[in-house]
């Protein structure tokens, strides 16, 4: 203890003690004072939950990091017609938070694959691979047959809990396929990308897999093209992608299983039976975009009411999977409102479920390339211009902040992507300018030099921007360097929990601990 | 007008006859986005119904052409970097828009939005060069930088 903090603590025990009564708080009428007096109340209530989890769901934005998920949080205040800052999505209203830490053995950036892998199976691996050690190589056939990992869905069904995986993306995509697959390259989604002869299958191959090893009851999102043969158009028309003849659809139904493919066949399910849904040729629809599906809350639903006919409890992992594709095309309106629809799921969990036993975890697999501006003023929309501070009142003014080009800016932004300011110089316009370079003839040194094969050039100002062209649906926030597609970063994600042992999650923690706080909470006596 | 380039000065010579002619139909005030030609559902807007076979504008994107020396060229509703012609993993959006330029396609960066000016065709039509399905179609098109 240092001479300068003796007397502090001194001090704080006095305070401890009743001083708050000889002092008078000029603030104490303030709502921000006395609000904050009422949530320390709710907090000293709270008990930590020992008990044994019966459920566990566990939720994954992808690409939804703190950022992302602060940008959710204005998006959906904004919606209900607060100022949006001060809103409190559902699953900031858990007791619970960690910093998740989500690099991997290979990657300060990691990817999906890597990442779910450490969520499903306790241990840190390898980009592009899921549920395979780290010693076995990328890419490798043998890799997943040698150096697969035991799963989480393994381990609990098991001990007699059922299994479901629900997302907005392809149910083969790295995400969901961590519950069910092991693969050392997660875009072998089909036999089409599989080397000749390898030692492991597809991921939707292992998909039938897990049906028949009863690791997996309830299935729900995307992804049919990688279910059929090539020639076999699917319900919507699109033409599967297998080229092993094998109609996987076929097969899972022929186990018992029922398939649904649209919002009015999957209102029609009979939860006595496991369930494939398969909404999508490839990935669903964005929210903004989505019509004839069902929801990520309304497939939450379905698949909590199928899996609670088991007394002995389930897992479930929920992915809203297209935030992070939202972010890749630098399009933040849909990765908010997709993001909204992630917490409407959350928002449905919680209504179903008993706290007591079920352990639920919200979290993201990483951070994307996203980045926020200033100094914008209070209720200043999310996806449009920074509007300035108001010095004298509450809300922004207004006007629009601008850079020293004059031109405004975006409250959030991007490092990278789509859309960036800088253009690539088309060939044709190079030399054009060339040719007109006066008396240079076409076949000087310097005209071949300019014919030859180069880096692409890019040049670029920032373009003038009006709110109604920056919250437009379809707007790419402002970037800088340019990507064929906005990167993800290895930036912390939150995560946050409620239910038996979720008070486990704490400070900053390495992502595969997720496992292990699922794994403990399931076994604790 | 030294570094006018030849691109530029083709495109601004075929487009301007357009811009100044009242045959090009737009939106009320604004010109058409390609997200008005369809509805949700991916069935045609009344707009697009309203407007076959006539001369209209539409705004987007140009995404990367499937062949150097041709004259088609798919117009998308953001910008898409990665060609689903090239790339299997990526898939083309429900909502585009197919483009048969009446001169060979010169490139615009898949980034920069672009008008194009083109007689409308809808109805399910597969290009007997390129295999290419499309649902909407511009013919005859001419394009420019917005």
């Amino acid at each position: 203890m240092t001479i300068r903090s003796f007397p502090l603590t001194l001090a704080g025990m006095f305070l401890a003690t009743g001083a708050f009564a000889q002092v008078e708080l000029t603030q104490q009428d303030s709502q921000w004072f006395t609000d904050g007096e009422s949530r320390i109340d709710e907090l000293a209530a709270i008990q930590p939950n020992t008990g044994k989890a019966k459920n566990v769901i566990l939720f994954i934005a992808d690409g939804n990091g703190v950022g992302t998920n602060y940008a959710t949080r204005l998006w959906v205040g904004q919606q209900e017609g607060g100022m949006g800052e001060d809103y409190v999505l559902p699953q900031e209203a858990f007791p619970n938070l960690a910093l998740v830490k989500t690099y991997t053995t290979n990657g300060q950036t990691p990817d999906s694959a890597p990442t779910a892998s450490a969520m499903n199976t306790g241990v840190k691996s390898r980009n592009g691979t899921i549920n395979v050690d780290d010693a076995g190589a990328y890419d490798s056939c043998d890799a997943a047959a040698n150096a697969g990992l035991t799963t989480f869905s393994e381990i609990v069904s098991d001990m007699g809990k059922s299994v479901g995986v629900v997302t907005t993306a392809r149910v083969t995509h790295a995400t969901p396929a961590a519950v069910y697959a092991k693969t050392a390259n997660r875009d072998w989604e089909d036999n089409t990308g599989l080397p000749e002869n390898c030692a492991q299958k597809d991921i939707a191959a292992q998909l039938v897999d897990a049906v028949d090893a009863g690791t997996v009851d309830f299935v729900m999102g995307g992804g049919r093209r990688h279910f059929l043969p090539n020639g076999i158009t699917d319900d919507e028309g699109a033409e599967g992608r297998r080229t092993d003849d094998r109609n996987l659809i076929e097969e899972i139904e022929g186990k018992g299983w029922q398939y649904v493919w649209n919002s009015d066949t999957a209102s029609q399910i009979d939860n006595s039976k496991p369930v494939l849904g398969l909404f999508e040729a490839s990935h669903m629809q964005y929210e903004e975009d989505r019509d004839g599906e069902p929801t990520l809350a309304e497939m939450t639903e379905m698949a909590i009411n199928n899996l609670s006919d088991n007394d002995d409890g389930f897992y479930l992992q929920v992915e809203a999977g297209r935030v992070d594709h939202a972010n890749h095309a630098g399009n933040l309106h849909r990765a908010v409102t997709d993001g909204a629809a992630f917490a409407d799921a959350i928002e449905q969990a919680v209504s179903m479920v008993d706290p007591e036993e079920t352990l639920i975890i919200v979290t993201a697999d990483h951070e994307h390339a996203i980045a926020f501006n200033g100094y914008c003023g209070r209720g200043t929309p999310i996806t449009g211009l920074c509007y300035q501070v108001d010095d004298n009142g509450t809300q922004h003014t207004g006007e629009p902040n601008v850079g020293l080009d004059g031109k405004p800016y975006t409250a959030a932004g991007y490092l990278n992507g789509v859309g960036s300011v800088m253009r690539e110089v088309v060939p044709e316009e190079a030399e054009a300018t060339h040719e007109n370079v006066d008396g240079q003839a076409e076949t000087s040194a310097e005209a071949e030099a300019a014919d030859a094969p180069a880096q692409p050039e890019y040049t670029g100002s920032r373009p003038d921007l009006t709110q109604e062209e920056a919250t437009d649906v379809d707007y790419l926030q402002q970037a800088l360097i340019p990507m064929t597609s906005e990167t993800h970063s290895g930036e912390d994600v939150a995560l946050m929990a409620n239910g038996p042992w979720s008070h486990l999650f704490r400070g900053v923690m390495e992502q595969n601990m997720i496992f292990h706080v699922m794994n403990y909470a399931v076994n604790a006596e | 007008m030294l570094t006018l380039s030849r691109r530029r000065l083709l495109l601004s010579l075929a487009a301007s006859p357009l811009a100044a002619a009242p045959t090009v139909a737009r939106a009320g005030d604004g010109p058409i986005l390609l997200r008005d030609l369809y509805e949700k559902d991916r069935s045609f807007s009344a707009l697009a119904t309203g407007l076959e076979g006539r001369r209209i504008s539409v705004e987007g994107f140009m995404a990367p052409p499937l062949r150097a020396e041709s004259s088609f060229f798919v117009l998308t509703r953001r910008p898409m970097a990665v060609c689903p012609f090239c790339n299997d993993a990526a898939d083309w959006p429900a909502d585009i828009v197919a483009i048969y330029t009446k001169r060979q396609v010169r490139v615009i960066a898949f980034n920069i939005p672009i008008a194009v000016d083109g007689r409308l065709e809808l109805g399910t039509y597969k290009d007997p060069d390129l295999g290419f399905v499309s649902r909407v179609r511009l013919v005859d098109a001419v394009y420019d930088r917005i």
